[in-house]
Parts: C-alpha cells; structure tokens; sequence
C-alpha cells in the first residue's frame, strides 16, 4: 500500500488477502485471453509451417520468416485490398464529416419550417439495422447502375453514419455561442464564409472524435461490402482476406501476415491516440 | 441576423446531401423491406403480391424456428459475458491503486479495433481441429477437451457467440469505465464512512448510478446479437448443417442463393421488430429500477 493511502488504511486496514490475489490473477487471467490469441497471431505470421504446427506451436519465433510478408503482399493482392479499403474509408470519412456538418448546423442555427421533422427524420437512422436493409440495397445499387466502383461503398457507409454524426455535431453546436457568428455577420461575412470559418474550426474536438468513430467503422465494415462488392478488384480488406473461405488454407504464415498487415493501421492507431479512440468508440454511450 | 440564419440557398445546401442520401440509401430500402415483403419477388421483375403468405411460411419453416433459437442464444451469450466480465474489469481498473491500469485498458479493448475478419479467422485457427491453439494446448496438458469445436450442432453456436463477445468485451469496458470515472469522488467516500466494504459501496453507488450506461449497453449487445451475422458466415458458413442460422442469415441465404428475395424479406421484418420489441423492453426495466433507487 501506498504512503497516499495511510488515512483510509488507518480506517480500514487492508492486506494482501487471498481474494485480493485471486482478483488481481483474474486481471490478468482475461488480459491474457484478451491479447494472447492475437500475439499469437503475430507469432505465427514469422514463422514456417514446420514450426507452427510441428516444432513451435506456441512460442516466439525461432527466426523471422519475413518472407511470409513478402508472400502475403505479392500472391494474396493485399496491396490492392489495401488501398481499396483506405480509398473507401478516407471517402466514407470526408463526406460524413462534411455532410453531417452541414447538415447539423442548419438543422440546431438557421431557421427554416421543417427543421425539427428533419433532423428526427434522419436520427431514425441510428435504430435501422443495416442487416436488415441489405436485400433492397443491393437491389437499388444494381438499378441505379453504382455497381463496381468506389462510390458503391462510400454512398451508403456515408448514409448510414450520417445519422449519428449529424447527432454529435448538434450537441456540440448548442453550446457555441451565437455571439460568435453575430461578430461575424457585422463584419460583413456570409454565411457560407462564417460557417467554415468560424464555426467548423470550433467542432475540431468533435470532428476528430467523429473522423476516428468513422474511420473504424468503414475499414472494419463487412455485411454491406460482401453483399455490393463483386469485382475482385474493388475488395476492401474485410472482404478480401476471406482465406478460410472457399479453398482450404495451408499457408498459415502468409494468412497471418496479411492479417497483421490488415490490422496494423487501426491498432497503432489505437495504441497512439488510446484514450481518444476510446473517447470516440464510446461517444455514443456519453450522448444517449 | 434573421437574414442570414433564414438564406433559402445556404439551408438547400446543407440540408439536401443529407437528406437526400438517406431518403435513398436508407430510408427508401427500408420501406422496400417491408413492402416486398408481401411479394414473391425474385428480384428482378416486380414480382407479384401474395399478402402474408410469406409470413405463414416463415412460421411454419424450421429454419426459421432454428434462426429465431440462436438470435436469442447469441445475444444472452453476448449480453451475460461481456456486461458481467466489462463491469468487474471497469470497476478494477478505475481503482487508482491497481498497478498497470493503462496496460489492462489497452490490452482489454485491443480486440475492438480489429476487423471481423481478422477476429473470426484468429479463432478458426485456434479452434482448427489439428493445429489450433486450443487443441494444442489441451494436448499439452494431457487434458482430454480436444475436439472439433464447430462441427458440434448443439456447441458451435456458443463458440461462435463467445468469439463476438471476446472482441467486444472490450467495448463495455471502456463504456462502463468512462462511466465510473464520471461518478463524483465523494460518493464513494461517503459510502466508506458508512461502513461499506468496496463492493458494498460499487453495489450502492455504482451500479444504480450507471444505470443509463447499463441501459446502452444492454440495447447494444442485445440487438447485436440478434443481428448476429458476419460472425457465422465466415466461421460456419451457417452450419453443420442449418444449425448456425440467424435471421440475417436466413434472409442472406434466401435472398443471395435461393433468389428468394420476398421471403428473405419477411425475415428481415421480423428481425427489426424483435430489435424494436428488445429496445422497448429495455427502456422499460432500467428505466423502473432507476426509480426505486
């Protein structure tokens, strides 16, 4: 126990009781089922498939198979998955942000009949299961002839988040003053001009919170893309690391690989910025 | 001012990118759901009205009976696992005397971030029945649990529910952290004072406390469960046999590999009226409990 302490230990002394051992060994009990499948992971994506399933199921890797990357980025299109996965997710990220500014701001400032209908109207989005829609989606992006290309997933992922980014904004714009614009409009300013200029650099918390919610969500989403995207070409990662579907793998190594190399932007984004992602992750539970 | 905040061109440019994507890539499915859903419907033509037969069909279809069963396993599975597991967690690493809290925040959310994909192949390879990890390591420990975890009828389900729980247990956590962080310092103290051992005084002040947070997370893990889709379609495939079907999987299979596209729909009617059923419920009982307190 710590000197801090003293007081409430005064009070209630406290040891190094058997329950508090056994807490502290769950603690670390459900970190390791939590973080040791995935270092596992990364172990395996290192080594030859003699040692994964013969000599070293389990361990560190004996030496570095960098060749399993090598293999992962030219036999398994990881780079065209890539890409395609961060084309996707910066288009869903841009226009979600822009769109639900816009779209928040005239809905909480500007005066206009209508205005309350319209922003419920598009909150109702955040109680739609996107499964549930899957069927007639596909069949409207056939119709409208959006298949097979980039925008087939940025449209509706932008749809569907514009909903609850529309929300965030609006909270976070009720508590900017109206004094601000005012200012601006005496000095002459449109309103086009006060909005990206006064009022957008004053959502940066909220726009980053909401780039990263965005973010996560259109590079790890799966349902819409398998059910829109055909042409091979366009897969996103979710979609194109499908290894255990369809042939059996054997190639564990380089299947590893191109997992690790999947997850690496999300994780060091998370292992960076943690408490903002988390931040972002949850913002919904803070809102509601 | 009024002049400015009432600019007929500023208000069709910000409203009309929104509004008009949602009016036609969600609400505009969504009434489609529920209209072709009284069609038999192929998708291509128009298909033709047949009212409710493909409501009766559902209920008399096995399939359907199975779907529903494994959408309620799932998300008691889920709901149990992960707010039990999240609410221990949360409240330990809150503690500020446990050492290596920023170590267990991130190594306990670390699985959210992951894609599906990534998450649902890392578990078919430790479930794989020669090589997995699991498997090993019962060999290893001359433990006689090997087995083929999802071949089994009656036991993949709960393997696959347990894979959605341990990626977003994680999620809880950090829900029902940021909660307990923002409970105000001298409410516990208070309750020490009292009397109240630790858990007492989480008991008395925490739990009541987060009950909105509860309320979230509850809906999430519930209607996540019953939505319960990706995790099946690429760890079973929906089987051994039908035995891992959910709705939306059903509604997938009938739509993408029957051309059943009506009744897929009828399933997917149903799936958001049960979501609809569980968030009112929901609403409901924490909402009567946080007034006893």
């Amino acid at each position: 126990m710590t000197m801090q302490n003293t007081t409430l230990q005064l009070r209630k002394p406290r040891k190094n009781t058997t329950g508090n051992i056994l807490f502290k060994m769950g603690l670390w009990l459900y970190a390791m089922i939590s973080l040791y499948p995935i270092i596992w992971m990364l172990f395996y994506s290192l080594k030859t498939n003699e040692e994964i399933f013969v000599s070293n199921p389990f361990g560190f890797p004996t030496s570095f198979q960098w060749v399993n990357y090598a293999r992962a980025l030219s036999e398994y299109n990881v780079p065209k998955y890539f890409f395609n996965s961060v084309i996707v997710s910066l288009g869903t990220v841009s226009l979600t942000i822009l769109i639900s500014l816009m779209f928040s701001y005239a809905t909480s400032r500007m005066h206009w009949r209508g205005q309350h209908f319209a922003r419920l109207f598009v909150s109702l989005g955040m109680f739609i299961p996107v499964q549930s829609i899957l069927i007639p989606l596909a069949v409207l992006v056939k119709n409208l002839h959006l298949s097979n290309n980039y925008l087939t997933l940025i449209l509706p992922y932008t749809a569907f988040n514009i909903a609850f980014s529309s929300m965030v904004f609006y909270g976070f714009l009720r508590s900017i003053p109206i004094e601000l614009e005012e200012a601006a409009f005496l000095d002459g300013a449109g309103i086009f001009t006060t909005f990206f200029k006064i009022i957008v650099p004053n959502l940066k918390p909220a726009i980053s919170t909401l780039i990263i919610f965005t973010f996560l969500q259109a590079w790890n989403e799966f349902p819409i893309a398998l059910i829109l995207i055909t042409d091979n070409a366009l897969k996103t990662l979710p979609l194109g690391l499908l290894f255990f579907q369809g042939q059996f793998t054997t190639d564990w190594g380089a299947m590893g690989a191109a997992m690790i190399i999947a997850s690496f932007p999300t994780v060091v984004l998370y292992i960076f910025f943690s408490n903002q992602v988390e931040k972002a992750m949850t913002i919904g539970g803070a809102i509601k | 001012m009024k002049r400015y905040f009432a600019n007929k061109k500023a208000i069709a440019v910000f409203v009309a990118p929104a509004l008009l994507l949602f009016l036609i890539m969600v609400f505009y499915p969504l009434t489609q759901m529920f209209v072709k859903s009284f069609y038999a419907w192929n998708g291509l033509s128009t298909g033709k009205f047949i009212g409710l037969d493909n409501y009766i069909r559902l209920f008399d279809d096995t399939v359907f009976q199975t779907s529903i069963k494994n959408g309620l396993i799932f998300s008691l599975f889920i709901t149990v696992f992960q707010i039990s597991i999240a609410t221990v967690l949360a409240i330990a690493v809150s503690n500020i005397k446990i050492k290596g809290r920023n170590f267990f925040r991130i190594a306990y959310f670390l699985p959210v971030v992951l894609s599906i994909t990534v998450v649902c192949q890392l578990w078919l390879s430790v479930f794989n029945s020669e090589y997995g990890m699991l498997n090993r390591l019962f060999e290893l420990l001359h433990m006689d649990y090997a087995q083929d975890w999802l071949s089994d009828r009656h036991k993949s389900i709960y393997v696959i529910a347990f894979v959605n729980a341990w990626q977003y247990m994680g999620y809880h956590f950090a829900l029902l952290l940021a909660g307990i962080k923002s409970i105000p310092k001298d409410y516990y103290e208070a309750a020490q004072i009292d009397g109240a051992s630790t858990v007492e005084a989480h008991r008395k002040v925490t739990l009541p406390l987060l009950s909105e947070t509860y309320k979230f997370c509850l809906i999430l893990s519930v209607t996540g469960g019953l939505n319960a889709f990706t995790n099946m379609y690429i760890m079973t495939g929906g089987g051994p046999g039908t035995s891992t079907y959910t709705l939306t999987y059903m509604m997938y299979s009938s739509a993408f590999r029957a051309y059943e596209y009506g009744y897929g729909m009828s399933a997917a009617a149903f799936l958001v009226i049960e979501c609809l059923i569980a968030t009112l419920v929901i609403n409901k009982l924490v909402a009567r409990e946080r007034i006893t307190y």
